[in-house]
């Protein structure tokens, strides 16, 4: 018998109505929010002035951060001050009393915009910049070391439940009760001489990985209870009660039915989580288990001005501009308050019912 | 009542059973990372001889069995003595002096714990009045500048903050001493930093004030946060325009209706934060040249760089103390809460701005 079944007549070429796929969605919302597309640009602004800020600096003011100017400093090694020009000379002139005479007379100057550091006499502001690539790159690195912990532990405790989420959430909630920077001193100060030596030339500076590391595992509880929460309330819903009744294995319906459920809250996470570890970078600077001496980040400049723990409290002398405080503190300003409004723009576009 | 002494009881055990799995923890991870405590009484440094290393461990105490130096451990905490630190012990004519722990620890313990009071104080003081005036109208002027400030205040580290703070008033203005700490109560014994006696309440107070500050500013954003949702959250109840219209004043309405409902998250949240109090008080310490527990404790886990050793009678003596403040300070809130609210068991989860305080601690 000839099939009666009509076949589906042909839909009219004119072009469909736009739908619009809940990413897209997504993005408009995000896009909408003037401030938080503000400051995802701020904080685009600073990733490019940390990454190529230095280079390019260095590069219209003829030296690099690195490089120390006996004349950036006086005789009491006191820096010079914003907008200064420093006779560009590597050598200092001096006599055979051993006084410290001006330069030669026609020795070229070069531009210290902000001054320059401590008693080295190097170019502040490059070094800033320098330092905001190594802060971001703990910041970001930590974030996804500590996203590559939780994420497995979470949907296995979250999932599963029963015996492996008792112990995930106990020990999870035991350690959160506890300063967390206490056990990140201890464990930095015992693996760093192993971890230190990673590194790769300028753009990964020695100790970067081995701090973005110890962060990262040491934050990894923050996102591992959002990550079980969020899974405790979607185990039992029907989309994956069908997955289960057609027969997929609990890897696929964690992988296809229940990660993208996870990727809003990890945004979000995310986003003031870097914000967070760049912070922590600057506590373990100033306590003096951070990266290497000498490696610019935002926490070791600072720490060279506050003084670690060890050694603040006594009488700075006037080896220091006030600038060497004020800039890498607005350069960690800038970015955390970017960050947290980023985070917020995210959370606002992925879920526009909830409540401000 | 009862009931309430079964959940003190049972809140109790859990808290010594953490103090001994911490203690425990400690132990084991100490003796794992191959210590050499011998240095502690040979410390000339890379140059120290095998016979050294026993006979210091001897001297110490470090050679006897693992399991009897555990208890010994226990023995001392039951007789309220946390034994003699390995640091600083001096071998003289043969004969072995170290010092005691007690007399290092306890004035340390006394400088955080006048730190984190104060600033819970004056943390309670500023955030009630400023949230309720942020929550009452969200989005007004004031709220957007308050919740700004609040923001600037959590993003800077405290160690700035406090560098800051100190570098104005006291080295340029002169208004409070330069750092230090100060006794409440006058003795014989007590000095500033500068080496001039001081003690008393009035000189206590003034070299407290700015790390107050500084340790409130941190947490100042977190709980103005949390009061500012609670108001906003009951300011439009029924019973919120019931009093209104039976005529309180605004200022009533606020203490007797509004702001007892934040009471409860702020308990929660207090109970939560008492750890990341001990590690920015690392911060506010360090800024203002004090000495208190928390530096003491990252001095005793960090070890003594010159000869790289653990000092394991100050580690496991500061690792108590800590596990104690945190397990006591838990105690005492949830007993609050078991008082105040008799539904026991709901919780706040507090917000983002939570983990950027986790960041400084």
């Amino acid at each position: 018998m000839a099939t009666l079944v009509r076949q589906p007549a042909e839909l009219p070429d004119r072009a469909a109505p736009r739908v619009r796929k809940p990413w897209q969605l997504t993005v408009a919302r995000f896009l909408h929010d003037r401030w938080s597309v503000a400051a995802l640009a701020l904080f685009l602004l600073v990733l490019v002035a940390s990454f190529a800020g230095g280079a390019i600096l260095g590069a219209i003011v003829g030296h690099n951060g690195d490089t120390p100017f006996p004349y950036g400093v006086d005789d009491t090694l006191a820096p010079v001050g914003f907008w200064s020009h420093v006779p560009d000379t590597l050598v200092s002139n001096i006599n055979s009393y051993g006084q410290t005479l001006p330069p030669p007379k026609n020795t070229p100057t070069t531009l210290f915009i902000a001054g320059a550091d401590g008693p080295l006499g190097r170019d502040e502001l490059i070094r800033v910049l320098d330092g905001g690539r190594a802060s971001i790159e703990i910041g970001v690195g930590a974030v996804i070391i500590s996203a590559l912990i939780a994420i497995p532990l979470g949907c296995l405790a979250g999932f599963f439940g029963g015996f492996v989420d008792a112990i995930v959430s106990r020990l999870t909630e035991t350690i959160m009760a506890f300063p967390l920077i206490f056990f990140l001193v201890f464990a930095t100060v015992r693996l760093s001489p192993t971890l230190r030596p990673i590194g790769w030339g300028t753009y990964l500076p020695k100790g970067v990985v081995a701090v973005a590391l110890m962060i990262g595992v040491f934050t990894s509880f923050y996102p591992l209870r959002l990550i079980r929460a969020q899974l405790f309330g979607l185990r039992n819903a029907e989309f994956v009660q069908s997955s289960h009744m057609v027969g997929a294995s609990s890897l696929r319906i964690i992988r296809k039915d229940l990660f993208p459920h996870l990727v809003p809250t990890l945004l979000v996470w995310g986003a003031i989580a870097v914000a967070t570890d760049i912070l922590l970078e600057v506590g373990l600077s100033v306590i003096g288990v951070g990266v290497q001496a000498g490696t610019p980040t935002w926490g070791s400049l600072l720490a060279t001005t506050t003084g670690t723990i060890y050694t603040s409290g006594l009488p700075q002398t006037g080896h220091y501009t006030i600038w060497q405080t004020l800039l890498p503190t607005f350069g960690i300003l800038i970015a955390v308050i970017a960050l947290n409004q980023v985070s917020e723009g995210t959370r606002r576009a992925l879920e526009p019912w909830a409540r401000r | 009542m009862t009931r309430l002494g079964l959940y003190l009881l049972r809140r109790t055990a859990a808290g010594l059973g953490t103090l001994v799995a911490m203690v425990t923890i400690t132990f084991l991870m100490y003796w794992a990372l191959s210590p050499q405590p011998g240095r502690f009484v040979y410390p000339e440094g890379i140059k120290i001889t095998k016979f050294q290393l026993q006979d210091g461990a001897h001297r110490l105490g470090a050679d006897r069995p693992k399991l009897t130096q555990y208890a010994d451990w226990w023995w001392h905490l039951a007789h309220g003595s946390f034994g003699h630190q390995w640091t600083g012990a001096v071998l003289n004519d043969n004969k072995l002096t170290t010092t005691p722990i007690g007399p290092v620890l306890y004035p340390a313990l006394r400088e955080t714990l006048s730190i984190l009071l104060g600033g819970a104080v004056l943390v309670l003081i500023l955030a009630l009045p400023l949230g309720a005036i942020a929550g009452r109208r969200i989005g007004s002027l004031s709220d957007r500048t308050i919740s700004l400030v609040a923001l600037v205040g959590v993003c800077t580290h405290p160690i700035v903050v406090g560098t800051l703070l100190d570098k104005l008033f006291s080295v340029h203005l002169h208004w409070t001493p330069y750092g230090g700490y100060c006794t409440f109560v006058k003795h014989a014994g007590s000095t500033g930093l500068p080496f001039t006696p001081c003690g008393g309440p009035v000189d206590w107070f003034t070299h407290l004030i700015l790390p107050w500050i500084t340790f409130a500013l941190l947490f100042l954003a977190l709980y103005t946060r949390m009061i500012r949702a609670s108001v906003a959250d009951t300011i439009h109840e029924d019973y919120v325009r019931t009093a209104r219209a039976k005529g309180g004043s605004e200022l009533r309405v606020m203490t007797r209706h509004v702001l007892p409902n934040a009471g409860l998250r702020v308990l929660t949240m207090v109970g939560m934060d008492i750890g990341t109090a001990l590690g920015v008080a690392i911060f506010v310490e360090g800024a203002f040249g004090m000495f208190g527990l928390a530096r003491l404790s990252v001095y005793a886990m960090v070890g003594n760089e010159s000869i790289s050793a653990l000092d394991l009678p100050l580690l496991l003596a500061v690792v108590t103390v800590i596990t104690a403040i945190v397990v006591i300070g838990n105690l005492v809130v949830d007993l609050l809460y078991a008082v105040v609210d008799p539904r026991t068991g709901i919780s706040y989860r507090p917000g983002r701005t939570k983990q950027i305080a986790a960041g400084v601690m």
